[in-house]
């Protein structure tokens, strides 16, 4: 088990929430503060306009036309008397000639022409801004009106510094800016400390596998969260056949090797007692061939037990079993043609092992071959599953196994060595499957006559 | 009967050529895929046993290419895979019967034996004609159950006629699965045996079991008692 480098995947899940969230926090507080910003200077400058609309009603309310001019009483309003005060009055004609100015305007060189629109209606508000040379940038509201008596349109104009406003909108931009800034950094900051709590499982996995690698642990520890509970068991279960598979190589290296050695012994003392003296017999051949038939079963068993798989319930996944009998069958009626076996079939659909397809495919070939073999004509088979019980059940009207015969055949050793010569691997092999999955065998006379064979898998819920 | 044997191991094709030879067989043989499905597909063979491990083209691939080219002629797989995978996978290809190595020579005699005579459409090893009963594993005949003794080329030849019977047979077929690519053809040696077993068989002619269809061939005349009456 090598664990991959850390370069080589790229950013780290850490790096990886760590920008996205980044990203996110920047954007939100960024809208946030945009949003915020624009309805605050909105609200300012509504309460600009509501209160220069009340400085002209305050003149309309004062101002009496007298000859050619306007008489204005002094106001409430003391900032209307006051040079350059930065709130300025006018009360101008429909042709635009200034008929009255506040005396803070008196500095003023700009014509007040300059702030009326010609089409100002009697009773209409125009809102509007301009640079001047002496105040700088300026809001004004210029109102048209008409009075009793007179044919004349008049325009009343108040026109008020922007530098207060401005003012309080940086102030208010500022401390804004300096709140959100604060949050964003607080926000980061427990963002940081949370992800590294949250991934803290998946470090200590990491550190856990390195662990087993250096042997100086067997197994995950078992603590983990739910969600890293399916990952840490599976990787256990793993870990375990990993490691009978390793044990279970070096016992069958032993056994084959254990084995061979028998008849090997027994041909070199056939070929020792040839050379000595005896010439060779059709019985000394017939010896020989003997031996060699038993290695040959021995490899083949052998084989048969590497070649399957070792995964066995870890990482199970479902394997239709009807598709894989139905392969088996033509191929089985096919080299046992002569016979016209009458394979009745009672296949459910859907029903399921869990596990490798070339074992559920060995493990029914097999059984399937020693049906077709021992039957006279008829065989029947069966697969059904309930619930968590997978039952394959296959049935032949040959001869039968002998009672007393069952047990030896199921108890069969797995050891290589104590197959006889001229028995079938088949079996022996089958029973390797099904004890790898944890199922059971029964061997009982069946109501076609002869042997009936049941095997049992049990899923755990 | 002319076999084909492909197989990459020159020792095991070595025996399994001179065996199948001393037993009576014509054998071509391919020590790989490609010159093996050339053979296979461009001549007509009683049977073909194929290696499932080949190089150029796989044992499996050979026997689905040669289905593919209209060959139906009986396949034995020689295979050191014993799974059940690839058995199922061999026999689905098109094969129609495997023998896993190392196997007695005997046993491929047998299988083989049993694949020319079911493709001949017998179920049983002896082909029944009248009263002649010809024992295809002892290779032996038997009128009314007595040995009519017949060399082995007689045998051979009757064996295909048996093996086809009411087809004609033509005198170039005929020694094309009697004899090696490199034999003279033009003798008449074909029928001095014909003539032979005309004796052997019907002394007193009165079943005529091989006519003669001029210009043509021979052919089996008799309805068998336990295989195809009429083979189409």
């Amino acid at each position: 088990m090598v664990l991959q480098k850390k370069s080589e995947q790229g950013y780290s899940l850490q790096k990886r929430l760590l920008l996205a969230f980044g990203i996110l926090l920047i954007l939100f507080l960024g809208l946030a503060g945009f949003v915020l910003d624009r309805a605050f200077k909105e609200s300012v400058a509504a309460s600009v306009e509501e209160r220069l609309q009340l400085q002209i009603y305050a003149l309309l309310g004062v101002a009496e036309p007298e000859g050619e001019g306007f008489f204005v009483p002094d106001m409430e309003e003391a900032r209307f008397s006051q040079i350059d005060s930065g709130l300025y009055g006018f009360i101008l004609d429909s042709n635009g000639r200034e008929l009255w100015r506040s005396m803070s305007a008196l500095n003023f060189r700009m014509r007040a022409s300059a702030l009326v629109r010609n089409a100002l209606e009697p009773g209409e508000t125009f809102f509007g801004s301009l640079e001047t040379e002496e105040q700088g940038p300026m809001s004004y509201a210029s109102y048209g009106t008409f009075w009793p008596n007179q044919d004349e349109e008049f325009s009343f104009v108040v026109m008020e510094t922007v530098a207060p406003t401005a003012a309080e909108i940086s102030e208010f931009q500022s401390s804004l800016w300096f709140w959100l800034g604060g949050l964003a950094l607080l926000l980061s900051l427990a963002q940081y400390y949370l992800l590294r709590w949250g991934l803290f499982p998946l470090q200590r996995l990491a550190e856990d596998v390195a662990r087993i690698e250096s042997g100086a642990s067997d197994a995950l520890e078992p603590n983990y969260p739910t969600e890293l509970r399916a990952v840490t068991d599976n990787l256990n279960l793993l870990i375990k056949s990993e490691r009978e598979r390793q044990s279970r190589y070096r016992t069958t290296l032993g056994d084959l090797a254990h084995s061979l050695k028998t008849p090997l012994a027994v041909i070199s003392g056939i070929v020792q007692q040839v050379s000595a003296d005896k010439p060779v017999t059709s019985g000394t051949i017939k010896d020989v061939s003997e031996q060699l038939e038993r290695m040959d079963q021995i490899v083949s068993y052998q084989l048969k037990r590497a070649v399957k798989s070792n995964h066995a319930r870890i990482l199970a996944k479902p394997v239709q079993i009807k598709p894989v009998i139905e392969k088996i069958l033509p191929a089985l009626n096919k080299v046992y043609r002569d016979k016209e076996v009458n394979a009745n079939t009672a296949l459910m659909e859907n029903a399921r092992f869990f596990g490798d397809e070339k074992d559920l495919m060995e493990l029914c070939g097999n059984l399937l071959d020693n049906a077709f073999k021992y039957c006279r004509s008829e065989i029947s088979v069966a697969v059904s599953e309930q619930g968590n019980r997978l039952v394959l059940a296959i049935d032949d009207d040959g001869e039968g196994i002998p009672e007393q015969e069952h047990k030896r055949v199921l108890e069969r050793g797995a050891r290589a060595d104590t197959l006889k010569s001229g028995q079938g691997i088949g079996l022996a092999v089958s029973m390797d499957i099904i004890s790898a999955y944890g199922g059971t065998i029964e061997m009982g006379k069946s109501a076609l006559g002869g042997a009936s064979i049941r095997v049992l898998f049990e899923r755990e819920p | 009967m002319r076999l084909l044997i492909i197989e990459d191991e020159d020792l095991l094709r070595a025996q399994l050529v001179k065996a199948l030879r001393d037993s009576g067989y014509v054998v071509d043989s391919a020590l790989d895929g490609r010159e093996g499905l050339y053979l296979a597909t461009e001549n007509e063979y009683a049977a073909a046993l194929v290696d499932l491990g080949l190089p150029g083209i796989d044992g499996i691939d050979l026997i689905k290419k040669l289905r593919q080219a209209g060959r139906s002629y009986p396949v034995l797989i020689l295979t050191a895979r014993d799974n059940w995978t690839d058995k199922v996978e061999g026999l689905d290809a098109g094969a129609d019967d495997y023998v896993v190595k190392p196997f007695q020579i005997e046993e491929i005699k047998a299988r083989l034996n049993a694949l020319l005579r079911r493709a001949a459409g017998f179920a049983k090893p002896t082909l029944d004609f009248a009263h002649f009963s010809l024992d295809t594993g002892a290779k032996k005949l038997f009128a009314n159950d007595v040995e009519i003794e017949l060399t082995a080329y007689e045998y051979k030849v009757l064996e295909y006629l048996m093996l086809h019977p009411g087809q004609v047979i033509s005198k170039t077929e005929l020694t094309e699965h009697l004899y090696e690519q490199d034999y003279d053809r033009d003798s008449n040696v074909m029928e001095v045996f014909i003539r032979r077993l005309r004796q052997k068989l019907d002394p007193d002619e009165n079943l005529k079991p091989i006519a003669t269809i001029r210009g043509q061939g021979y052919r089996f005349k008799l309805p068998a008692n336990n295989g195809p009456a009429k083979k189409v």
